[in-house]
C-alpha cells in the first residue's frame, strides 16, 4: 500500500466517527426539519437562546445526540477490546467477551432486575459483575503463578458458562410479565435509554480503558509473540497483560452496562481493521476504535428507522455486519491471512 | 570477569530436579554449544539463563552482577533469544517483527522511535533480508523466518545471543545460511552465542571457522563434559550420551582444510 493511500485511509478513519455522530442527528422516526437541526446545534454550541419548539430541541439535543455519542463509545470500546484480546491471546477468534465480561454483566443486569424490579440499578450491577467475571477468569488462569494465554481462555470459558447458566436461572425464576421481558430485552442490547448521565457515568471507565489500550498498543504486538519471546524481548509480561486485561475490561464493562449485550462487534470489527490497515497494533487498535464506533452508529440508525418499533442491536449487528464482512473478505482477499 | 557465568545453577519443579550444579562461563566472541539427548533439560537451562525461570540454587552472573535481581528489560539488553520454531499468528511485516527487538528500550506506554526503526533496518541488512522488509513474515520460508528471528535479536543490541536449535526444520541450504550468518556476526561484531543443538557437527563447523568454540555434553541433569569440540565429541562420549555407535571422521573440504563430522551408525541394543 502506498504512503498517500495509507494517509488517506488514516484521515478517513480519524474523522468518520465524528461524521457518523453528526449524521445520526438527522435520522429518526420523528421528523425534525433540517434547518431546525442545524439551528439547534449552532445555538446550543454558542449557548444562544433557542425559540424553536421544545420537542425539536429535545429530540435532537437530548435524545439523538447522547444516543449517538454513547453508540460511538460503545462500538469503539467493544472493537478496541476485541482487537486487544485477539493480540494478547494470539488468537484471531477471540472477542471482547472472551474472559466472561458479557455473561457476567448479563447476570448482573438480570439480578438487578429481579431484585429491584426496575432498571435503575442495572448499570451498577452489570458493571460490577462484568468486572467480577473477568477477575474470576484471571484467577483461574493463574496456575503456576503465571498466566498462560490458554489457561486464561479456559478460565473465561468456565466463568462464561457458569454465568450463562445463572442468567438462565434468573430468567426461569423471573416474573414472566415484567421482569422476564426486561431481562430478555436487556440481553439483546439497545441504546434507546441513552442520556447524558449515562455518558458521564459509563463514559469514565470507557475512556480510561480506551486511553490505556491506545497507550499500550505497541506492547500488544510484542505480547502476541507469546509469553516466552515477549519476556526475552524485555517485557514484564504479567504487568503488561494485567494492564491490557484491566483496560479492555473497563472499556467492555462500561459499554455493556449501558448497552446490554451486543455480540459480533468485538470479534469482527478488528478483522475489518486488519483488512484495511494491516495487523500492526499501532495502527490496528485506533482503527478498530474508529470502525467500531462507525459500525455501531450505522447499525443503531438502521435499527431505529427500518421498522416502526426498534430492532435490538444485538440482532442487527450480525445481520448487517455479516454480508459486509463477506464483501470485504472478497474485496481484500483476506488481507494477508 | 566473564560476559556470562553460571555458578552451580540448579532448577527443578517442586521436588523434581531438571538440572543441577551447572558451571560454565562464556566470554566475548565465543560460542558455547550445549549438546544432549531430548528431554535432558537444555531448553529449561536456556529459559533460566533468559531469566524466565528462577533458579532453585546457584547463581547466574552477567558481567559479574547477579541476574536474580535484574528486571526483564535489563536482562533483555544483555541477552537476546532466538527461538527454535516460532509460532506465527498474525501476519506482521518483517520490519514490524524486527522492531519488536527494541521493546527493552521502549517504555511500556510508548512505541518505537525513528531511531529504533533505523536500528531494526540495520539488523535486517546484517542478515541480508532488507528486500523482504515489507512482506508479511508468515509468508517467508523457514530459513528466512529464522533469519528474521536473528535480526530481531540483533536489534536488541545485546552482547550475547541464545539460540535454541536454530536450524531445526531447515534444509541443508538454509541450515548453512543460518550457520554462515552466525559465523559472520561473531567475526564482525564480536557477539557471543550460547546454542542448544542436536547436531554436534555444528560445533565442528564453528571450530573450523576459527571461532573459539566450547561444547558441553548435558546428561544426567548436568554437564558431564565441557571442552573443545575435538576433545568432547568423541565416539566414546557419543556412546554414553546418546547410546549410539558413531564414527567421527575427518573429511577433506578442498582448500587443504578438513571438517570433522559425526556419522551415526546404529543404536546400542
Amino acid at each position: 500500500m502506498c504512503a498517500v493511500k495509507k494517509k488517506f485511509i488514516y484521515a478517513i478513519l480519524f474523522f468518520s466517527p465524528l461524521v457518523f455522530i453528526f449524521l445520526s442527528l438527522f435520522i429518526g422516526r420523528y421528523h425534525v426539519p433540517l434547518p431546525a437541526i442545524m439551528e439547534i446545534l449552532w445555538l446550543k454550541l454558542t449557548l444562544g437562546y433557542c425559540n424553536l419548539p421544545d420537542t425539536y430541541v429535545s429530540v435532537v439535543w437530548d435524545i439523538r445526540l447522547p444516543r449517538a455519542i454513547l453508540g460511538a463509545l460503545v462500538g469503539g470500546c467493544l472493537a478496541i477490546s476485541g482487537a486487544s484480546f485477539q493480540g494478547l491471546f494470539r488468537n484471531p477468534l477471540v472477542s471482547s467477551g472472551i474472559l466472561g465480561v458479557s455473561s457476567g454483566a448479563g447476570f448482573g443486569a438480570a439480578l438487578a432486575i429481579l431484585i429491584f424490579s426496575t432498571t435503575s440499578y442495572v448499570y451498577v450491577f452489570a458493571f460490577f459483575f462484568g468486572g467480577l467475571a473477568v477477575l474470576m477468569s484471571y484467577m483461574i488462569g493463574r496456575v503456576y503463578n503465571a498466566t498462560p494465554a490458554i489457561m486464561l481462555v479456559l478460565g473465561g470459558v468456565i466463568v462464561s458458562s457458569v454465568f450463562s447458566a445463572l442468567i438462565s436461572f434468573a430468567k426461569y425464576v423471573a416474573d414472566p410479565y415484567n421482569q422476564l421481558p426486561a431481562i430478555v430485552f436487556w440481553l439483546m442490547g439497545s441504546l434507546a435509554s441513552a442520556r447524558y448521565q449515562d455518558i458521564a457515568a459509563a463514559g469514565i471507565p470507557m475512556a480510561v480503558g480506551i486511553a490505556g489500550l491506545l497507550a499500550i498498543r505497541w506492547r500488544i504486538n510484542v505480547l502476541s509473540m507469546g509469553d516466552k519471546e515477549a519476556r526475552s524481548l524485555g517485557i514484564n509480561t504479567t504487568l503488561s497483560k494485567g494492564i491490557v486485561i484491566s483496560c479492555a475490561t473497563l472499556a467492555t464493562a462500561g459499554a455493556v452496562c449501558v448497552s446490554g449485550i451486543i455480540g459480533w462487534v468485538g470479534l469482527v470489527i478488528p478483522h475489518i481493521g486488519r483488512m484495511l490497515v494491516g495487523n500492526d497494533n499501532r495502527v490496528l487498535i485506533p482503527a478498530s476504535l474508529s470502525l467500531g464506533a462507525c459500525f455501531m452508529l450505522l447499525v443503531d440508525n438502521l435499527g431505529r428507522v427500518i421498522t416502526g418499533s426498534e430492532i435490538p442491536l444485538g440482532i442487527l449487528t450480525a445481520i448487517v455486519g455479516g454480508p459486509f464482512f463477506v464483501y470485504l473478505l472478497k474485496k481484500t482477499k483476506g488481507g494477508g491471512w | 570477569m566473564s560476559l556470562l557465568e553460571l555458578k552451580g545453577a540448579s532448577f527443578g519443579y517442586n521436588q523434581q530436579d531438571i538440572f543441577t550444579d551447572i558451571y560454565f562461563k562464556i566470554d566475548k566472541g565465543e560460542i558455547f554449544c550445549i549438546i544432549g539427548p531430548n528431554g535432558c533439560g537444555k531448553t529449561t537451562l536456556l529459559d533460566s539463563i533468559l531469566g524466565i525461570l528462577r533458579l532453585k540454587r546457584g547463581d547466574i552472573l552477567i558481567n559479574g552482577g547477579s541476574m536474580q535481581k535484574m528486571r526483564p528489560h535489563e536482562i533483555a539488553r544483555q541477552i537476546a533469544y532466538i527461538p527454535q520454531a516460532h509460532n506465527k499468528t498474525f501476519p506482521y511485516t518483517v520490519l514490524d517483527v524486527v522492531l519488536m527487538g527494541r521493546a527493552a528500550y521502549t517504555g511500556i506506554f510508548s512505541s518505537p522511535s525513528e531511531d529504533d526503526v533505523v536500528i531494526a533496518e540495520e539488523a535486517l541488512a546484517l542478515v541480508g533480508l532488507t528486500r523482504l522488509k515489507s512482506r508479511p513474515y508468515t509468508q517467508l520460508s523457514g530459513g528466512e523466518g529464522q533469519l528474521v528471528m536473528i535480526a530481531r535479536a540483533l536489534a536488541q543490541k545485546t552482547p550475547l545471543l541464545i539460540m535454541d536449535e536454530p536450524t531445526a526444520h531447515l534444509d541443508f541450504k538454509h541450515e548453512l545460511t543460518v550457520l554462515e550468518t552466525v559465523v559472520q556476526l561473531i567475526n564482525d561484531t564480536g557477539l557471543s552465542i550460547i546454542m542448544a543443538t542436536h547436531f554436534p557437527n555444528h560445533a565442528f563447523y564453528f571450530e573450523n571457522n576459527n571461532i573459539k568454540t566450547s561444547v558441553a555434553l548435558m546428561d544426567q541433569k548436568t554437564f558431564s563434559q565441557v571442552g573443545s569440540p575435538g576433545d568432547v565429541i568423541s565416539e566414546k562420549n557419543l556412546m554414553t550420551l546418546y547410546e549410539i555407535n558413531a564414527k567421527v571422521v575427518a573429511c577433506p573440504i578442498g582448500n587443504g582444510g578438513q571438517l570433522k563430522q559425526i556419522i551415526p551408525i546404529s543404536t546400542i541394543s
